[in-house]
């Protein structure tokens, strides 16, 4: 606990003399984005006379963050609650965490890499081990692709020839698996598990395939998205944030269609979209603080930098 | 068929018409994508374990296996010889892909055999087993630290390391997935 106090003080100090104003946002929203990855804790706001009003646990701050960025565009940062349902309570699952979320107005996702980079400067100590200190590896998941699956990524754009390609190596997919969900068979199977632990990794440029709120790299089937690993564990992910307004209504078109089969439904608001008719050119970092603070510390398991995990809930 | 999220160690799968045990799972969340359980299986014909991703609302084929409860007999090193407590029948496991079971064997000990199109793939070893101290070096005397162990090898050779009051001959309670011991066994 005097390590987690040490590293908030280190990181507010971090960002606050880089400029970035830090915000407080509601943990508490009656709406929330679309994200049919991700499932949410529901609960009620009880009004002692009139209709009470169900209320969410944001599984993150980000679009109320991205308010504040189009309101004043400012960076900003913030270090706080997140909470995310129907995940298995593991050695780097906790349903309740602490999330930290960076903007940058005016930069993108590669000049994040030095800015975290920098950050990880800032809060290790002498019991990081080297393996979770900088400078980080950075490589493509093309890239990654080729060395570990022997898989030219650029060719696997159908859903049909990514799942020709799970089943030419053995693995089992379903008949109609969506390009996603093909592409994760492969990449869970037979890259992640081979990414290199010697340093910090960087898998840069996702495909656009997996529909998130990156900006697209015209021309190419990749976003300008990257994933930080340390020790085999995602510890981060950051975007060029997608700007284009059309974009962005699409996503949460889709997400919103895919969102049906969730197992805790929540209201959607659709004007969120709306904020990114004026919205500045930057790049955000979502960051999972607990897994920072395993790795800094050279910790197993999200219980050790926890004082009440959720384990010890249940016995 | 088997839903991906009910898939737990010791599901049998068949995969590319092979049964295979589950002998690792993990619950895996991609960023930006479905939910998958990520299983590290062992085909049952040739001890390769492989891994495999499957997502957790998707099913899969599983292997319909019977269990049935065998006495072992004894081994020569080529195989292992089974007797089949309801009928019988005698029959053999070859030792080869089955190497970290033998370790687990005790003659005339009752085992649950995994059985699949009528043959036997896989031997399942109890959680907890009793084992003789077979071989123990004293330990030196003044060694007082808590919570000392010495390495002991038991009847089948299965190393454990144990409190250093255990004795040569002594019986002890073992833990067989960790081969922690869990006690001493008094008779």
């Amino acid at each position: 606990m005097q390590a987690r106090s040490r590293m908030v003080t280190a990181l507010r100090e971090f960002f606050l003399s880089r400029g970035y104003l830090e915000v407080d946002t509601p943990a508490l929203a009656p709406s929330l984005i679309p994200e049919s990855c991700l499932e949410v804790f529901a609960t009620e706001y009880v009004h002692p006379t009139e209709k009470g009003r169900l209320l969410y646990l944001i599984p993150s701050p980000e679009i109320w963050m991205k308010k504040v960025i189009a309101a004043t565009g400012r960076s900003v940062f913030q270090l706080c609650k997140a909470w995310r349902n129907a995940e298995s309570i593991s050695r780097i699952h906790n349903p309740e965490f602490t999330m930290l979320e960076y903007y940058g107005v005016g930069l993108t996702s590669e000049d994040n890499i030095g800015l975290t980079e920098e950050l990880f400067d800032a809060l290790a100590d002498e019991k990081t081990p080297p393996h979770a200190r900088p400078p980080f590896r950075v490589m493509s998941m093309r890239e990654a692709f080729s060395e570990f699956a022997r898989a030219d990524l650029d060719a696997l754009a159908e859903p049909e020839s990514m799942r020709a390609a799970c089943r030419e190596r053995g693995l089992l997919v379903a008949s109609d698996a969506s390009w996603d969900d093909a592409f994760n068979v492969l990449f869970l199977s037979l890259v992640e598990p081979a990414l290199p632990q010697d340093r910090p990794l960087v898998l840069d440029r996702y495909p656009a395939g997996i529909e998130c709120l990156a900006a697209d790299i015209p021309g190419t089937m990749y976003k300008e998205r990257w994933e930080l690993y340390v020790d085999g564990i995602e510890i981060a992910n950051c975007f060029t944030e997608m700007a284009n307004p059309e974009a962005v209504r699409r996503y949460f078109s889709s997400q919103s269609t895919k969102k049906k089969a969730a197992l805790v439904p929540h209201r959607i608001d659709d004007s969120y979209a709306s904020i990114f008719d004026h919205f500045p050119p930057c790049s955000g970092v979502a960051l999972g603080f607990e897994r920072l603070m395993m790795v800094l510390l050279g910790k197993r398991s999200i219980a050790d930098v926890l004082l009440f995990p959720f384990e010890a809930f249940f016995g | 068929m088997v839903r991906g999220g009910d898939i737990g160690i010791g599901t049998c799968l068949l995969i590319n018409g092979t049964p295979h045990i589950v002998v690792e799972r993990e619950f895996v969340n991609p960023g930006k994508g479905a939910a998958f359980a990520r299983v590290k299986a062992k085909n049952l014909k040739n001890g390769n374990v492989i891994t495999q991703t499957i997502k957790t609302a998707d099913f899969v084929e599983d292997a319909q296996v019977d269990l049935v409860d065998c006495q072992y007999q004894y081994g020569d090193g080529e195989v292992f010889h089974f007797m089949n407590n309801e009928n019988f029948d005698q029959f053999e496991i070859p030792v080869a892909g089955h190497e970290d079971r033998a370790p687990y064997l005790k003659e005339g000990e009752t085992y649950t055999i995994v059985m699949w199109e009528g043959e036997p793939i896989d031997i399942k070893i109890p959680y907890k087993m009793v084992f003789t101290v077979a071989e123990s070096e004293n330990y030196i005397r003044g060694d007082t630290v808590s919570g000392a162990t010495k390495p002991v090898t038991t009847e089948t050779g299965l190393v454990v390391r144990v409190p250093l009051f255990i004795k040569q001959g002594e019986k002890i309670l073992v833990n067989t997935e960790t081969n922690e011991y869990v006690e001493r066994v008094n008779e």
